[in-house]
């Protein structure tokens, strides 16, 4: 089987500075694997493994992208190759746009299965998995929480509110997974320095014949206005805490 | 020509540790380790599952080939995460000890043991009448009627309630020189006349350090180690590796121990003000910190020297005096910043104070690195 785990280089959370106008500097933070990719990178390499096809990442961002170390960080977790498609139009990429760019690089690339993350560790919008599937026209579901491999289809558990719901899914399809599905392995040595040696393949818009244009603009990026901690504490579980307790959201919401 | 910069692969390596750490969760467990005196199996194993037991022994026997350079940084990186002193899972230098000098069949029992992560052997080479002076050694092998024989009384034996075997130093009686007539044994601990006894320390407590009694204790000729009066030189093999890896738990230490005291500088509020806005507390911190420095670099260099094919003999004496004590001074000085809550059992920094302490005095005393690298400088100023 051939799978495709996308990817996202995000900035590390903890480094990212909000100025006194709630905008956002992230000029000195680190960049990163985003968090809710591992299992889904985990989840390809395992499908990968299990019948013994092959696993490769999809990586899609701004030069910056191209940075050794990130490479080998993202190889290490046990995929067979990436690939990065890089261009600074993606700067400022919405969730439309990347699925775009990552519909046109699967096609080349060619699939079985796509494995995205429930969103992106910084815009977190859970629009792409979904956007991705609708340009490829194949199955695509989000909130998977199990994926069973049937032959030319996957067996899915998808946890919504009620009930779990099961559903064979004929592959090509994409999925959206969610981060319980799995608890991703941790590179050991031996993974980093194999790393260092798995084919990267670069891409620009040119080799992939994508041009994007989004149709919205964004105006700004704000943090959210801080606010002062109420300090109420109410004690105790009876009834009429518990009343006073819901007074007080109910006050707030 | 000086580059402090860690390879990608090693802050990958890096990253990976502190990731095995925080999913692990183990600040509480190990404080309840601690209080019970028993070993932190559980975050030990966590260690081996995610590799760290394999990092140094060699790929053809089933570990990861690894540069003790690598190997130094992870030792350090996880003491300074708060790991427990004396309790680290990589065992490759022992391993390589016997891979050196072993036979086949030692070699495969070592490995196996190594790559799980357990401390392969206790290493019996201190006796109360031999601290410092090794050469007072007095356990002796006897051979009788075609048996191997060993009587003897070592002390200060760390992880002998742990480790399946002790690396037993024992006199031949056949050279006059004590460092000629030494020879190197792998001792079961499980052996009938081998007595076990805790010592009752003031740290440390999540490794056992104990006396062992061998009474007409009965080993096979096959249980030698290397050649028989060579022990002692046998031993020397990787004493400086070996010592620079002790040491950069004394720089990790000394990091768990400045970063706890530094973050609550900045939080912590007197007089109105956080501590850390008072002169005589930037004071300790700007020197703790210059000692952290210091003991880096020379950790470091010392480890650049030795891949680089350079005697490390000098400096490794040099190592082991300078960062046991600045170790030493980093921690007070953390507890001191602390205050009262640095000495409750609560505070990590207490058991790094109380655990750190021997450093100065286990493998080699500070006055005896003095002795080793005192006479050697002099030595080597005059051949100038």
């Amino acid at each position: 089987m051939k799978v495709i785990a996308c990817c996202k280089i995000v900035p590390e959370e903890q480094d990212i500075i909000v100025r006194a106008d709630r905008t956002l500097d992230t000029g000195k933070a680190v960049l990163k694997l985003g968090q809710y990719d591992l299992p889904a990178i985990e989840e390809a390499v395992r499908a990968a493994e299990h019948t013994s096809g092959r696993a490769a990442l999809l990586c899609a961002g701004t030069a910056v992208i191209d940075n050794s170390k990130l490479v080998k960080a993202a190889l290490s977790r046990g995929a067979d190759e990436l690939f990065l498609v890089t261009d600074e139009a993606l700067a400022a990429a919405d969730a439309s746009q990347t699925a775009a760019v990552l519909a046109a690089a699967v096609q080349k690339i060619g699939f079985d299965l796509v494995i995205c993350g429930e969103g992106s560790s910084d815009i977190y919008a859970q629009q792409v998995g979904a956007q991705l599937g609708e340009r490829l026209n194949v199955n695509v579901f989000n909130a998977v929480g199990r994926i069973r491999l049937s032959g030319d289809s996957i067996i899915i558990e998808r946890v919504l509110e009620q009930e779990v719901e099961v559903l064979e899914v004929p592959l090509p399809a994409v999925v959206s997974v969610t981060t319980d599905i799995n608890l991703p392995r941790i590179p050991q040595l031996k993974d980093i320095m194999a790393a260092g040696k798995k084919p990267v393949t670069r891409w620009g818009f040119g080799d992939l014949g994508v041009a994007v244009r989004s149709p919205l603009e964004i105006i700004s990026t704000l943090a959210p206005e801080s606010q002062e901690r109420k300090h109420i504490i109410v004690e105790g579980d009876g009834d009429d805490k518990i009343d006073i307790f819901w007074q007080q959201i109910q006050k707030e919401l | 020509m000086i580059d402090f910069q860690k390879t990608e692969e090693q802050e990958l390596l890096l990253e990976s540790l502190r990731e095995v750490y925080k999913r692990g969760d183990f600040e509480d467990y190990f404080k309840e380790c601690d209080k019970n005196h028993v070993f932190p199996e559980k975050a030990a194993d966590a260690m081996v599952e995610a590799g760290f037991a394999k990092l140094g022994i060699p790929e053809k026997y089933g570990g990861t080939d690894c540069d003790f350079t690598t190997l130094i940084f992870v030792a350090e990186e996880a003491y300074a995460l708060g790991w427990p002193s004396l309790c680290w899972v990589n065992q490759a230098l022992q391993v390589d000890d016997i891979m050196a000098f072993g036979s086949e069949e030692q070699c495969r029992t070592i490995l196996d043991l190594g790559l799980k992560g357990i401390k392969p052997f206790t290493l019996g080479f201190t006796e109360p009448q031999a601290g410092s002076d090794s050469s007072a050694m007095a356990a002796k092998v006897e051979r009788r009627d075609g048996k191997v024989i060993i009587n003897g009384h070592k002390t200060f034996n760390t992880a002998a309630n742990r480790s399946p075997y002790m690396l037993c130093l024992a006199r031949e009686q056949k050279n006059e020189n004590p460092y000629k007539d030494f020879s190197m044994f792998l001792l079961p601990m499980n052996l009938p006349g081998v007595q076990i006894e805790p010592l009752d320390k003031i740290g440390n407590w999540m490794m056992q350090t104990c006396e062992v009694y061998m009474k007409d204790c009965e080993i096979k000729e096959s249980d030698l180690v290397g050649v028989a009066g060579q022990g002692f030189y046998q031993l020397m093999k990787n004493f400086e590796v070996e010592r620079l890896v002790a040491c950069a738990a004394n720089v990790g230490m000394a990091r768990c121990a400045y970063d706890e005291a530094v973050r609550y500088a900045g939080v912590r509020e007197q007089f109105g003000k956080t501590i850390g806005t008072f002169q005589l507390i930037q004071e300790k911190i700007v020197d703790m910190k210059i000692k952290i420095e210091n003991m880096q670099n020379i950790v470091y260099k010392a480890a650049w020297k030795k891949s680089t094919g350079q005697s490390i003999m000098i400096d490794s004496s040099l190592v082991k005096r300078y960062t046991g004590q600045a170790a030493f001074q980093v921690i007070d000085d953390a507890m001191q910043i602390m205050g009262g809550i640095g000495y409750t059992n609560d505070c990590r920094i207490s058991r790094l104070w109380r655990d750190q302490r021997v450093y100065r005095i286990m493998a080699g005393t500070e006055e005896v690195m003095v002795h080793t690298a005192g006479r050697a400088l002099i030595k080597e100023a005059l051949k100038k």
